[in-house]
């Protein structure tokens, strides 16, 4: 039909299994103008869902050839199998595959098949198997590895970091305006593109003046994030030991990585035969058989000591407690894990410090690989991140032909409020951008901003 | 409760229906009628407070089920008594309520009329007149959902409480473009049925009149003996396009995706045409005697069948005339109604269709008291909560039409009368039997029996639990109350 052409803005997107993954999901992706269709065998979930979004909803069993026909499979342009069972996904993604010839991606969540996942990726012809506890380990080694950051995203593939800090008191930033740190070179390679006080977020501007307790986020090379936050003093070695409770899958891929670095690995887990299991599979590793709730255990295994601590139970609220405990008790980084989304308001509030949160990850790694199939239909976004739990994005755009924006000097654009130019990356080369630099073909352009949505590097013009 | 997006609603439904009222100025322009004027005033009356409401955008845009029938319901009434404004600003129609039955008559598609007198009224009343059928025929809210997309989702809500049906889906995953969809037939086919009147003779705006009534299943004339003076080619074309507008508009999605066999398999549809030859064929032999002719015979009969079932009400024909069982069908008929998705009103061959299978289920259990057995529609098994809801519908549909049998008998109208009327309204057909029958009127009831039937069409055209709950005392402290953050 050619009218339906003419209406089409966004992709025709299937998702089967309508868990927290798959809401999360529904809600980002409706959101950013694309077409959702609902498969799960719970008709009060469809129900539920096709109630809050703007999507249809069928009730079946998603790799079946005849709920997935009904789904419109024929017309999608995307399958995502996010449903409990791994085995289940696998079969959606490869019935799509063949019915609908449309792209697929798969949660795969065992590890038993996650040394496999390349290879079965590429068999099954999948454009993505997402592993969540995996996602969420690599997440948190990373702010291991960077144990004064809270967050740590990496930009421009790999070249740029966006890094996420608490400003101490007595802090020599304390009292300086944003115009001050860079006169003083104590910033002169860093950009600040967020700061969250007190649970608001803003974008600063020369004028803004930094106080004790500041979130703090701002791009920079990888070897300049680092030499700045050595200058305002801080910490920036990565951690010697960690402690981990609970020996779940995200703590084996955690652990696994932490080894290959060369950082000691404790993980305390309460069944005797997952830690035979984990000896086996983690050779590195201390494994000790105890209940890690238990604080005579915890301070008898060093956690005073101990410069990292990550609690890995499959209980959010023993994460939590255990977060709050470690933080009374030692000066260990902490890296917490959170399940559950609904209490995310809550949760800030709290001091914890990292917070992850696997599902969330999972969805931002899928709507990351939407909007990059979109940029080959008619948006040039590269990359897209959340930050202060996503009330801003880090967009990437890559420059592909004159615009109304290139070849101005920024301070002539007439930008929109809430609206950074982080970095251009030229030529390899990171460049922070001041009032007299221009954007050029061939860039890549990272924005910060509190509008959500962008499609078009035009669109951050006023 | 969100009253500040049911605010906005309001607001965008009074601009829209201002910039419809400029449709009948166009006609009073060509005719040269003066009766223009008070259009032109209305239609600037509605943009204007349709724009003042929608300057203050509310907060959000978050819209659960209750808030969704109050905005529907709100709509329509809102649209009624502005859209009855012209009528009695020009005095041709005196009484504001008279006035206000037949706008409430013509969004709900009813078309009964207060008036013993049309071809006198000016071309500009006539059409605008015809042209609230095809407004509600659809439904303006659907139509709202077409032009502005309301973000933050949940607006499927306003769509399930216009759309008639026990359970309303969607077409395809954007809710914009389901609508725009259903518009996209339902004008096609409107211009299609105009093209062929005016093929069979009619002129340009009876032939939109007609179609008007026909799109929306309405059935206000534009003659004093409705569609009884055009020849027989015309009255067969509007026949086939009543029936065809009480399909249940699914099944033209699935012809426009060549998918013949599963529009063919919808099993409503299969259910529709049934009732609607069996019944045919009583008529057509009970009248055949009468008529005397073969072809006058079919023609009338399927006519009237077409008319009745899809709650149109045009008449070619007096039926009061004719014998008994014939009539009898008919008052059957009324309450079967259409089918679900389409722009016909009474209870629904789906509805219908489930409330039979239940009493068959309910039989087999007496059978074998400890089987078990799911209602099957459509080939799938029906939810217990859709076989809940069309039960409760069913006693609700019932409740209302004895409370309103009851408040119109004191008028002593005589039985037939009174029953026939009130079916007549909460069916949204239009002509009943006797004093309403097709030569007759409503013009002689008492305001306050006008007011049940006011209420009885509205009732009917949203199915009941919209405008219901706008009489929930819950409701009432909900919006009194201060909104709490």
């Amino acid at each position: 039909m050619k009218k339906k052409n003419v209406l089409r803005k966004g992709l025709n997107i299937v998702i089967v299994g309508c868990g927290k993954v798959g809401e999360t999901l529904t809600e980002q992706l409706t959101r950013e103008g694309h077409d959702i269709t609902l498969i799960d065998k719970d008709a009060t979930k469809i129900h539920d869902l096709t109630n809050l979004y703007d999507v249809m909803g069928i009730v079946g069993t998603g790799a079946s050839y005849s709920v997935q026909m009904e789904a419109g499979i024929e017309d999608a342009d995307l399958l995502i199998a996010v449903t409990d069972s791994d085995e289940l996904n696998l079969l959606c993604c490869t019935v799509a595959k063949r019915v609908g010839d449309c792209a697929a991606i798969a949660r795969v969540r065992n590890p038993d098949y996650s040394e496999e996942i390349p290879y079965l990726r590429e068999k099954l012809g999948l454009a993505m198997i997402i592993n969540p506890e995996q996602a969420a380990a690599n997440e948190s080694a990373r702010l291991l590895y960077l144990p004064t950051a809270l967050e740590v995203h990496a930009f421009a593939h790999g070249q740029a970091e966006m890094v996420k800090f608490l400003l101490p008191e007595e802090n020599p930033l304390v009292g300086m305006t944003v115009a001050e740190t860079g006169k003083t070179g104590l910033s002169s390679e860093v950009l600040f593109c967020g700061i969250e006080r007190d649970g608001n977020m803003v974008i600063p501007d020369g004028s803004f003046q930094f106080e004790a307790g500041d979130k703090i986020a701002f791009v920079a090379s990888q070897k300049d994030a680092k030499t700045f936050l050595r200058r305002i003093g801080l910490q920036t070695n990565q951690v010697k030991d960690a402690m981990i409770i609970g020996g779940g899958k995200a703590a084996y891929y955690l652990a696994k990585r932490l080894l290959s670095v060369g950082i000691q690995v404790k993980i305390i887990e309460r069944n005797r035969q997952r830690c035979e299991e984990l000896t086996v599979l983690l050779p590195g590793a201390i494994v000790i058989n105890g209940d890690g709730t238990d604080t005579d255990l915890l301070k008898e295994e060093g956690l005073e000591h101990i410069q990292s601590f990550v609690p890995l139970t499959g209980i959010d609220e023993e994460n939590v407690l255990l977060t709050l405990h470690a933080r009374k008790v030692s000066n260990a980084k902490v890296v917490t894990k959170i399940n559950r989304l609904n209490f995310k308001t809550v949760i800030q509030e709290l001091d914890l410090g990292s917070v992850l949160y696997p599902k969330y990850i999972t969805a931002e790694a899928i709507i990351a690989y939407v909007r990059a199939r979109m940029a080959s239909l008619n948006s040039n976004v590269e990359t897209v991140s959340h930050l202060f739990e996503s009330r801003a994005e880090a967009v990437e755009f890559l420059v592909k032909e004159e615009s109304p924006v290139t070849g101005k000097p920024l301070m002539d654009l007439h930008l929109k409020s809430d609206l950074l130019v982080s970095y251009i990356f030229r030529d390899g080369k990171i460049i922070m951008p001041s009032g007299t630099d221009c954007i050029l073909v061939g860039d890549t352009v990272l924005i910060v901003t509190a509008h959500t949505g962008l499609r078009d590097l035009e669109d951050i013009l006023a | 409760m969100n009253r500040s997006a049911i605010g906005y609603i309001l607001g965008y439904v009074l601009m829209v229906e201002g910039v419809l009222l400029m449709l009948p100025v166009v006609v009073a322009l060509i005719y040269q009628e003066q009766e223009g004027v008070w259009y032109f005033g209305t239609a600037f009356a509605c943009v204007l407070i349709g724009f003042l409401i929608t300057r203050r955008k509310p907060k959000s845009f978050l819209f659960y089920l209750k808030e969704g029938c109050v905005a529907t319901a709100l709509s329509w009434i809102v649209m009624s008594i502005m859209g009855a404004m012209p009528f009695w600003l020009s005095k041709e129609i005196p009484s504001y309520i008279d006035a206000l039955f037949e706008t409430i008559s013509g969004f709900t598609t009813t078309g009964a009329s207060i008036l013993s007198e049309v071809e006198s009224l000016s071309h500009t009343a006539l059409f605008w007149r015809s042209f609230t059928h095809w407004i509600g025929g659809m439904g303006v809210l659907v139509f709202l959902l077409m032009i502005i997309p309301l973000s933050g989702g949940s607006n499927m809500n306003l769509m399930r409480a216009e759309s008639p049906g026990p359970s309303v889906g969607k077409l395809v995953p954007r809710i914009q473009s389901t609508a725009q969809i259903l518009y996209v037939i339902y004008f096609g086919m409107t211009v299609v049925e105009t093209v062929l009147l005016i093929i069979g003779g009619m002129d340009v705006f009876e032939s939109l009149a007609t179609s008007f009534g026909t799109a929306g299943t309405g059935g206000f004339g534009i003659k004093n003996d409705s569609i009884g003076g055009y020849s027989s080619y015309i009255q067969w074309v509007v026949t086939i396009f009543m029936i065809l507008f009480g399909v249940n508009f699914n099944a033209y999605y699935m012809i426009l995706l060549k998918k013949w066999k599963k529009a063919v398999k919808m099993e409503e549809v299969r259910y529709y045409f049934f009732i609607i030859g069996i019944s045919i064929l009583i008529i057509f032999f009970n009248i055949l005697h009468l008529v005397g002719n073969v072809w006058d015979a079919l023609r009338h009969a399927a006519f009237q069948v077409g008319s009745i079932i899809t709650t149109t009400g045009f008449s070619t024909t007096d039926f009061e005339q004719w014998p008994q069982t014939s009539k009898t069908v008919l008052v059957l008929l009324m309450f079967i109604g259409a089918c679900a998705g389409s722009t016909g009103g009474g209870i629904k061959v789906s509805r219908i269709v489930i409330l039979v299978k239940t009493v068959g289920k309910e039989l087999h259990s007496y059978i074998h008291p400890k089987s078990i057995r799911k209602v099957k529609f459509e080939k799938k098994p029906v939810e217990h909560e859709v076989v809940r809801s069309t039960n409760v519908y069913f006693i609700a549909f019932m409740l209302i039409f004895a409370a309103s049998v009851l408040i119109v008998s004191f008028e002593g109208k005589g039985l037939v009368t009174t029953f026939t009327s009130v079916a007549a309204t909460i069916n949204n057909i239009g002509p009943g039997l006797e004093l309403v029958g097709p030569i007759g009127n409503f013009g002689s009831f008492h305001p306050i029996s006008k007011l049940v039937f006011m209420f009885d069409m509205l009732a009917g055209r949203l199915e009941l639990f919209p405008l219901l709950i706008l009489f929930h005392p819950a409701l009432w402290k909900d919006a009194i109350k201060k909104r709490k953050m």
